[in-house]
């Protein structure tokens, strides 16, 4: 067997790969080498159906219920009432904790004390405005959705499966936001792409509504960013723009759409990534 | 509250008993806010789940002591469940596909605790390679065969149920 594809000879590594294709985990010229090996491969082939069928199996399986009961006791734990019995470093008040903004560890506690009091207890978020949104972080993103619509494709990783999406971005840049397909709402997912804004590689996810495309920035949050759930409006470009965080992501969505189509898949998106 | 269902997913399999998840997952929420400190950005999600994987299985050390199997030598464990050498008794993917949840379950269950929880963490809590690498803290390509050992056994069981 020649390897001028690239990929390896020995059947038992070429059966790792895949396993990482139907994981999405393969880069497009390793995914296209290896698709074309088993469309003149039927043993492969096979065992490429037999992968997915599996997958399909375990995906399949009903997700435990969350009951009310256990949520509540889950949510409880957040509970400032609740943590006497915490060590003093998650109790900390905000206002003193505030005052080591800068190269203090606490104050990194402190914020990941909120994200993961949001993370476990906060299923809506907040709906609140704010103004001082960074500025020049809005135009960007308004360029990056500008020049995705002018290029040839607007996303460089074309799946409606954010099994496939989410593991590219994270194989990628080392984070994968929440990617689910709205389709059945009306919004597509197209696939992704990584857009580079200030100096940062950031993940951004493409939707399309009717003939509207909508790309999702979702900016990881860092020791720098505001880590109440915040949204606000705001438009650059002529594109409008929402911007809101969840504690573990700050999003920005932008699309020439109407405003109302686009506060519509804030909210359907807000509720699908809650809804897991 | 997408992370709790995701999280009891986790326990439910690792501990293979659903009233026992929720005592898990709840031990592990209170790590979670206890050991805040630990927390170095990125992946809140794979976070919490790294959280609940170590609560159960103190759990089980605990109060199922003689269901673990010693998995101090994984190599045995790999030689235990070598990859098939050939195709051609593997089952249908038609075959697979027919698998009634039930059977899926307890193929699942009965999977090797190390094979078992890369399969959970991959194809039901849907974390990347990269992500279960670093909360296991074993090679991508660990990961990789370990997935498809899990994945192997899962369809010779599921093809054998007829």
């Amino acid at each position: 067997m020649s390897n001028d594809s690239g990929l390896p000879t020995n059947p038992a590594d070429l059966r790792l790969l895949l396993h990482a294709l139907v994981d999405g985990e393969l880069d497009a010229a390793t995914s296209l080498a290896l698709e074309r090996r088993i469309a003149s491969d039927p043993a492969l082939a096979a065992e490429h159906a037999r992968i997915t069928a599996s997958q399909a199996a375990v995906r399949s399986l009903r997700r435990p219920e969350v009951s009310e009961g256990f949520r509540a006791r889950i949510a409880a734990i957040g509970t400032p009432d609740k943590t006497q019995a915490l060590p003093a470093r998650s109790r900390r008040p905000l206002a003193r904790a505030a005052i080591h903004r800068f190269g203090s560890f606490d104050w990194r506690a402190m914020a990941a004390s909120i994200l993961v009091t949001a993370v476990l207890a906060s299923g809506a978020t907040q709906w609140v405005m704010l103004s001082g949104a960074p500025d020049s972080f809005a135009v960007a993103i308004a360029s990056g959705h500008r020049r995705s619509l002018l290029a040839t494709s607007p996303v460089d990783v074309v799946s409606s499966d954010r099994h496939t999406v989410k593991p590219w971005l994270d194989a990628r840049i080392g984070v994968s936001p929440p990617a689910p397909d709205l389709a059945k709402d009306g919004f597509a997912l197209l696939g992704g792409r990584i857009e580079v804004i200030g100096d940062k590689p950031m993940p951004a996810l493409v939707y399309r509504h009717r003939e509207h495309l909508i790309t999702l920035v979702a900016a990881p949050q860092e020791t720098g960013g505001a880590s109440a759930p915040v949204a606000t409006d705001l438009s650059a470009g002529g594109f409008s723009l929402v911007h809101w965080s969840d504690g573990a992501f700050s999003y920005w969505a932008i699309s020439d759409t109407e405003r109302p189509e686009l506060e519509n898949f804030v909210g359907r998106f807000q509720a699908a990534a809650a809804a897991g | 509250m997408p992370h709790l269902a995701d999280a009891l997913s986790l326990a439910r399999w690792l501990t293979g008993n659903a009233d026992d998840a929720e005592d898990v997952v709840q031990e592990a929420c209170l790590k979670a806010h206890a050991g805040i400190a630990t927390y170095a950005g990125g992946n809140a999600r794979a976070w919490l789940l790294a959280i609940v994987r170590n609560a159960s299985y103190s759990w089980l050390a605990r109060n199922r002591p003689r269901s673990i199997v010693a998995v101090g030598n994984l190599a045995d464990l790999d030689e235990v469940a070598a990859p098939r050498e050939t195709d051609a008794d593997s089952p249908e993917a038609a075959l697979i596909a027919k698998a009634d949840t039930a059977a899926v379950a307890t193929a699942i269950a009965r999977l090797p605790q190390a094979f078992r929880e890369v399969l959970v963490l991959r194809d039901i809590n849907g974390l990347s390679y990269r992500e279960i690498s670093a909360m296991l803290d074993v090679p991508l390509g660990t990961v990789m065969s370990r997935l498809s050992r899990a994945r192997g056994l899962l369809m010779s069981e599921l093809g054998d149920k007829r």
